[in-house]
């Protein structure tokens, strides 16, 4: 398929080596796009995730140990794998920004998508979703709330795009041309030690654009070309290393 | 006369036909694309509503540090927390508690009226009956009352300290915390005055010893540190567990649990070899006192930090310019006074006070009611040692215990005889916001308002370098039938006769800010912090002006199996269940179903002779837990690690049931010279379950 070219490609830098594994970012997401609470989340394969904290291992016994966590949001695809197996376009990379749309009432819940994201960012509502009594009050009305049966996933809150280009056209600036810190994501917004950097990754004014490029830059299982608009960034070798599948004695990207 | 009928020519043509007018006919699309829709719009699923956007100002204090949020409203309504980049103590960062702080608001957790108990249940009564109940009580108990608050930071605390020293009585707590060891090292072993605090920020090496400071310190002391980074900075962490900070820092240096103080000492010998001194009284008997006792090869024995990686702690102090240290527990509570000195003992030596990138001493806010204790006299008296000494019988149990944003009965170490000292009181009230397990224990609930329904303030959470006051008004009115704390017990207090001079909550908060001099409109309505760059005066500072501790660094033991307890915000603090929003980030190496995890090396786990997943029990003399084992090579040999946070019995299904408490395997291990409780690392069995 046809890829889109795009002017602007929303993009993600996050410092692993800033990354304190709090998990703020995931409640943030949590509320921010009305995914209800749940008692029980033992099972990930049930519960939904938009954006997930993974803890990262050098594998490394005692004293030579060393931890790092991974908050995994939608990586934004530029060659998406879940888009071009929807059977009914519910899911698709066709607007400027280069943001996977997922429309909830197209999707049909055949979760074809979620089995061919190499990156687990896709979830299903397995139940209807359960708000106790007075919670609701607390909806946002940024992200519809979706039934059981439908597949969802992170928009990189794209409500606050939406919200962003129409503040700039108030303002009388160019809605094409936001500012660096005119749309970030919930989960960027929150973060308590400033580990995720949020921009447009064309755009060289912007943070993104320069973090994309560094040696310490990754992309998750860059092999196998799905082109993510969300890079991580680590000094530690170990970590990039984690990032895609390597040959024994490849060497890791950016050594 | 021709003959009707359906030829197969007809038929076919009607077919084709049928069909492209399918194809192209959008009626057909539009039903499908309808029932598609329609299938997912049922009466069940909530629908969202509009309105106008805003902003309003708020505290999030449910951790252990306090720091302003944003709360975005639609039409009025809260709906979600963002940073407040005005507020210097957060930079607009958000910790995974204050993330999940609006939606706390309706949790199923609320308590909604007052409550009195009634046998084995709670009933609910009106606020004029609980009020009474209480007035009479206090009057039967004269100045056998005693308090206890959660809100370290906050004036609600201090007008129920002024009713408490109104009534005669001192018995006034605060929840234990990192603050109350530091000001009582500061204050009694090095003699200064004020509130120590730490400018990450603008150091070029930090030394964390134990303290999970970047992740359970709130938001910007983590932002601080990574600013420090940035600049070519660097961050060292000492400590038994990978924890968040560990996770971040330039070095991870591992430790025995309860072993930092004697790394801090071991450092301090290192740099007074190196020629460092404080040209003060004491500096002499203090280099003796480390010389003899925390050589290289002494510490190395207690901690299992090597003698060279010392020397080379104390290289990298020495070599920077604007070099901090800074210690603390892993669990935020439990350190004794002079373990803490000996953390402040290397600034000390380094010449770091009230300097850039170092160690600022922060000015107390004087009392807005006079007779009322200064913040300093409330940390001075340690909650643990009190209430170990009702258990003992040492003391008198209170006649009437006034419990404000805390709960004692499950937070403390040996969560079950603090609980059982708490009964003893002969009457316990709860204004607790939530149904924790305190107030489930509690003779009378008289709820508080939560933190955005009501007027609340924070003045310079613990480790802030610079004095902060934030202020804000209600976001929402009270969603239940609750009163904000302060105007509770100044009703209480009016009550009594004890007028303490002010009408309400909102006018102390108002005199509060006239004494600091902040802008009161500025500080509601733009949501702006009051800070200052002033250092606390101080007048005489010497090295160890008390007499030297014989048991420092007695937690853990040699071959004996160690407790490392750790905290993380997400699961919940001392005062706070895990929120409903806070589930989803508990992993699965934390808690399955029903039990949590603790961990443990493969070293370990094989000296227990027990492997990932099986269910064992720890013990110490003062209670017991389960967890399943979690083999973690981030965790030192010998050391078993626990998450606080799990096991409670109250609040709701979000958080009972899920896990047992740590804090029950947590034992106090002694009462220093200076009135502190020390606890957090006890000597542990581990055994199959």
């Amino acid at each position: 398929m046809q890829a889109h070219t795009f002017h602007i490609k929303w993009g993600m830098v996050i410092d692993i080596d800033k990354c304190t594994g709090c998990g703020a970012c995931m409640v943030a997401c949590q509320a921010e796009n009305n995914v209800a609470p749940v008692t029980e989340a033992s099972n990930k394969l049930r519960t939904l995730s938009w954006m997930l904290v993974y803890q990262l291992s050098n594998k490394q016994d005692f004293p030579n140990h060393d931890v790092a966590y991974l908050p995994r949001p939608c990586m934004q695809c530029g060659h998406p794998s879940c888009s071009t197996v929807c059977p009914v376009v519910a899911t698709t990379k066709d607007e400027e920004g280069g943001i996977v749309s997922q429309v909830y009432p197209r999707c049909i819940g055949c979760r074809y998508c979620m089995a061919a994201c190499p990156y687990h960012a896709r979830y299903f509502n397995w139940h209807d979703p359960v708000w106790p009594e007075g919670l609701d009050k607390v909806l946002t009305p940024f992200t519809s709330v979706r039934p059981r049966g439908v597949v969802e996933k992170c928009t990189f809150c794209h409500h606050r795009w939406m919200a962003a280009k129409e503040k700039a056209r108030h303002e009388g600036h160019d809605p094409s041309h936001l500012a660096e810190d005119a749309y970030i994501p919930a989960c960027v917004d929150i973060c308590p030690t400033g580990a995720m950097h949020f921009g447009d990754l064309l755009n060289p004014e912007h943070e993104v654009h320069k973090l994309s490029k560094s040696p310490y830059a990754f992309r998750l299982l860059e092999k196998l070309g799905t082109d993510p608009q969300v890079y991580y960034y680590s000094k530690r070798e170990w970590v990039r290393r984690q990032g895609d599948n390597y040959l024994k004695h490849e060497k890791t990207k950016g050594e | 006369m021709k003959k009707m009928g359906l030829d197969r020519r007809s038929f076919i043509s009607f077919l084709a036909g049928g069909t492209g007018g399918i194809l192209f006919t959008p009626v057909v699309w539009k039903l499908l694309d309808d029932a598609s829709i329609w299938s997912q719009n049922w009466p069940w699923i909530p629908r969202l509503s509009y309105g106008a956007l805003d902003r309003k100002s708020a505290l999030c204090k449910l951790g252990p540090d306090a720091y302003g949020v944003e709360v975005l409203t639609v039409g009025g309504r809260p709906v979600t927390a963002y940073g407040n980049e005005k507020d210097p103590a957060s930079k607009g960062g958000v910790c995974p508690l204050g993330a999940a702080s609006v939606q706390l608001l309706y949790s199923p957790a609320r308590v909604k009226s007052p409550m009195k108990k009634d046998g084995a249940s709670m009933v609910p009564i009106s606020w004029d009956e609980g009020l009474s109940i209480l007035k009479d009580k206090i009057k039967v108990a004269g100045d056998k009352v005693a308090m206890i608050s959660g809100d370290e930071t906050g004036t609600a605390a201090e007008v129920l300290a002024a009713l408490v020293a109104g009534l005669g009585s001192d018995q006034y707590f605060l929840m234990p915390s990192e603050a109350g060891p530091a000001v009582r090292a500061w204050q009694n072993v090095f003699g200064g005055d004020g509130q120590p605090g730490y400018d990450f920020e603008n150091s070029d090496c930090i030394l964390v010893l134990g303290a999970d400071i970047c992740q359970a310190w709130g938001p910007g002391v983590g932002k601080s540190c990574m600013d420090a980074k940035a600049t070519g900075g660097s961050l060292l962490y000492a400590g038994p567990v990978e924890n968040g900070t560990a996770a971040v820092a330039d070095e991870w240096i591992p430790c025995m649990p309860g072993t930092e103080a004697i790394l801090a000492l071991g450092v301090a010998n290192a740099l007074i070899q190196a020629g460092r001194s404080a040209d003060t009284m004491g500096m002499s008997e203090f280099s003796d006192f480390v010389r003899k006792g925390f050589s290289p090869a002494q510490v190395e024995a207690k901690t299992g930090v090597q003698a060279a990686k010392i020397k080379d702690l104390s290289e990298r102090l020495l070599r920077a310019k604007k070099p901090v240290v800074v210690i603390g527990s892993e669990i935020g509570q439990g350190l004794s006074t002079f373990e803490a000195a000996a953390g402040m003992s290397l600034n000390f030596l380094l010449g770091r006070i009230n300097q850039e990138g170092g160690v600022r001493i922060v000015p107390w806010a004087e009392p807005v009611f006079e007779g009322a204790p200064r913040r300093d006299a409330m940390l001075a008296k340690d909650l643990v040692a009190f209430l170990e000494g009702v258990a003992v019988g040492r003391n008198e149990a209170p006649a009437v215990m006034l419990v404000h944003e805390a709960n004692p009965a499950y937070a403390l170490p040996g969560g079950q005889s603090m609980a059982n000292s708490l009964r003893k009181a002969g009457f316990l009230v709860s204004f607790s916001s939530f149904m924790d397990e305190t107030a489930a224990m509690a003779d009378l609930i008289l709820p508080a308002s939560y933190s955005f329904e009501g007027f609340d303030d924070s003045y310079t959470p613990y480790g802030s370098a610079k004095g902060t006051y934030l202020a804000t008004a209600p976001v929402i009115g009270p969603v239940n039938d609750t009163k904000t704390a302060g105007d509770i017990i100044l009703a209480v207090a009016d009550e009594l006769g004890l007028g303490l001079g002010l009408e309400s909550f909102e006018e102390v908060l108002q005199a509060r800010a006239e004494n600091l001099g902040a802008d009161w409109s500025g500080l509601l309505e733009d949501g702006e912090a009051w800070t200052s760059e002033r250092t606390a005066f101080q007048f005489f500072l010497s090295m160890w002006k008390v007499p030297f501790d014989a048991d420092l660094g007695k937690k853990g033991a040699d071959g004996q199996l160690v407790l490392a307890p750790v905290v993380k915000l997400n699961i919940g603090s001392a005062k706070m269940a895990t929120p409903p929003f806070n589930v989803l980030t508990i992993s699965e190496r934390e808690l399955q179903g029903q039990d949590c995890f603790v961990a443990m090396n493969k070293a370990t786990a094989a000296m227990i002779g027990v492997d990932q997943g099986s269910m064992v029990k720890i013990a110490s003399q003062s209670g017991e837990m389960k967890g399943r084992v979690q083999i973690f090579e981030g965790v030192v040999p010998g050391a078993v690690s626990a998450c606080l946070g799990f096991g409670h019995t109250a609040w709701d299904d979000f958080s009972r049931g899920k896990g047992t408490n740590a804090c029950d395997v947590l034992l106090v291990q002694g009462l220093d010279s200076q009135g502190g409780a020390s606890f957090g690392n006890p000597q542990i069995t581990v055994s199959r379950a």
